[in-house]
């Protein structure tokens, strides 16, 4: 059964199709499958099948990343509040725009994944300084510090992750958090996060979504 | 031969010494006029001179009446923009917050008599009349699956697109299509002669085949119909689009394709042959972190995939401002060298 279960979400998902998601779910349900078995048996592993699909599959599309971030956010959303006992976060993540840019949907994907993925993730929204993504990771205890730039300059300019680098090493903060950053220009030129100072990025939001729940690990791991 | 003519040569397959080498500065033209972007962007007459002086100064072929993406959406409402000195603008508050706001949306009946129209006007009589006869002069327009992202944010489009209701969503579409429609009547009259068609939702990057045809393509259609496809040049927004080349030759009648850095440029170069023109396009992108001569080396790689067999341009990407006086050089000294015809 949850082999079948299985591939008809998948399905859906890779249709982008929200509602058949959801019928599949409550067919899930009604046959008696739990809500942590839903969670952590269908809906992460579709993530996962869908970051493996779009590093193979030249033809996978923003759409379906779209809607595989928002597929698994609203299901596992819903299997929460029926949860026996509330599940264990993995880690913390905050992650916002950088500064002088206006562009949410990257980071809103990536969200959408990483709820999923039993992430807290908190959310700065977009145009946020730099200054502000350290003192909120410092006070949320955060491993990661997630920045999304969409256009050029906010991507390589001084006030985006360069400064959050920078003011990492000033404060001796740069053991305790990893920076992730993603967004068009890096998809440009693969070697453009490392000269902003990040320690990780991927190419596609679903996949930054993997990048950062393994900086996650590694940090809780030192 | 102007450079109008060695367009005008590539586009049909006739003889010319080279190829056309576009080049797209817009927000250093701020600097070339020594004013910060929100002065330059409030004057026609200051976007005009910083194109023609940067045109005097780099040599390429084209100037550009665009001032900046989401100039647009201030026909449709949109009055705030966020300025910032190091690169383009942003739009900073989206004229649809809500579905109630797409019924409220009006697409003025005459563009031209809008005053967001004022000084793109005034910059195009200033092209037109010191290089209209002899260089392009492109414009931007927004394809109506596009529009909508600038109106309302790219997360809250792609919601309504793949989830919200189709009514509301045909409503939207309707009127960003009637705009897209007013916009390229009114620019070809001002005397633009390049239109770039910025249809991201017309690649296989944003939404799979399905989609493409029954939804992207169709809405195309729409834009394109009453105003043909003269001077349109087919442009994903830098998204690759190889997979959409031949369903839209075939359905759009479009005769010029803007191809993706991360395209394969040969694959573009033999589906299109010789039926359209082929812009190859540099990563300018990476090309901030290039010397010189990594930069000639990549111009001379695009231009000698792609120049054989005529109906070929070189390209840029956006052009950050990041990029040096030198690589621009470089580039441009490369193109002309290695597009040589004769």
């Amino acid at each position: 059964m949850l082999d079948a279960i299985i591939k008809a979400y998948n399905e859906a998902v890779f249709e982008t199709d929200k509602d058949a998601a959801f019928e599949v779910v409550a067919q899930a349900l009604a046959a008696g499958m739990t809500p942590e078995d839903i969670v952590f048996n269908v809906v992460i592993p579709a993530v996962e099948e869908m970051m493996s699909h779009i590093t193979k599959d030249p033809d996978a599309n923003l759409a379906q990343h779209f809607m595989t971030a928002q597929i698994a956010s609203a299901v596992t959303e819903k299997m929460l509040e029926k949860f026996q006992h509330p599940p264990e976060t993995i880690g913390q993540l905050v992650i916002g725009t950088a500064f002088g840019d206006l562009h949410s949907l990257g980071k809103r994907i990536v969200i959408g994944c990483l709820k999923a993925m039993m992430v807290n993730v908190i959310d700065l929204g977009v145009n946020v300084p730099a200054e502000r993504f350290v003192d909120e990771a410092i006070k949320h205890n955060a491993q990661v510090i997630g920045i999304s730039a969409m256009m050029v300059h906010s991507a390589i300019g001084e006030e985006g992750c360069r400064k959050v680098r920078r003011i990492l090493r000033e404060r001796g903060l740069e053991d305790r958090f990893r920076i992730v950053v993603g967004g068009a220009p890096y998809r440009f030129d693969e070697q453009l996060y490392k000269v902003v100072g990040a320690d990780g990025w991927a190419a596609d939001a679903v996949n930054g979504a993997k990048v950062i729940v393994d900086m996650i690990r590694e940090v809780k791991a030192l | 031969m102007t450079p109008l003519e060695i367009l005008s040569a590539a586009i049909a397959g006739r003889p010319a010494p080279r190829i056309p080498v576009f080049c797209n500065l817009l927000d250093q033209g701020a600097w070339e006029m020594g004013v910060s972007q929100e002065e330059y962007y409030a004057s026609g007459e200051m976007v005009a001179q910083g194109q023609l002086r940067m045109r005097g100064y780099y040599g390429h072929d084209n100037v550009w009446s665009l001032f900046y993406v989401g100039k647009e959406v201030e026909f449709l409402g949109c009055n705030k923009i966020l300025f910032t000195e190091g690169g383009a603008p942003n739009v900073a508050d989206f004229v649809i917050k809500s579905y109630d706001d797409i019924a409220r949306l009006e697409v003025p009946d005459d563009i031209t008599a809008h005053p967001a129209w004022t000084e793109i006007g005034t910059c195009l009589r200033i092209l037109k009349q010191e290089v209209g006869a002899t260089h392009p002069i492109c414009a931007y327009i927004t394809a109506s699956t596009t529009l909508p992202a600038l109106l309302m944010g790219m997360d809250k489009w792609m919601e309504l697109l793949l989830t919200g209701p189709a009514d509301i969503r045909d409503e939207l579409l309707r009127k960003c299509s009637i705009f897209c429609q007013k916009q390229i009547a009114a620019y070809r009259a001002a005397g633009a002669n390049v239109l770039i068609y910025s249809t991201p939702f017309g690649s296989t990057s944003f939404v799979g085949m399905k989609r493409f045809m029954n939804f992207s393509l169709p809405w195309m259609q729409k834009d394109l119909a009453a105003g043909g496809t003269a001077g349109i040049v087919y442009y994903c927004g830098m998204a690759p689009f190889n997979t959409v080349i031949r369903p839209v030759m075939s359905e759009l009648g479009i005769g010029a394709y803007y191809i993706s850095p991360m395209a394969d440029l040969a694959e573009a170069k033999a589906i299109i042959g010789t039926k359209g023109l082929t812009c190859g396009v540099i990563d300018d992108i990476k090309m901030i972190r290039w010397t010189p001569e990594e930069t000639r080396a990549e111009v001379k790689r695009i231009c000698e995939l792609g120049k054989q067999g005529g109906h070929f341009l070189f390209g840029t990407g956006i052009m950050p401002q990041a990029l040096s006086d030198q690589n621009i050089k470089a580039m441009l000294k490369a193109a002309f060298d290695y597009g040589r015809l004769e």
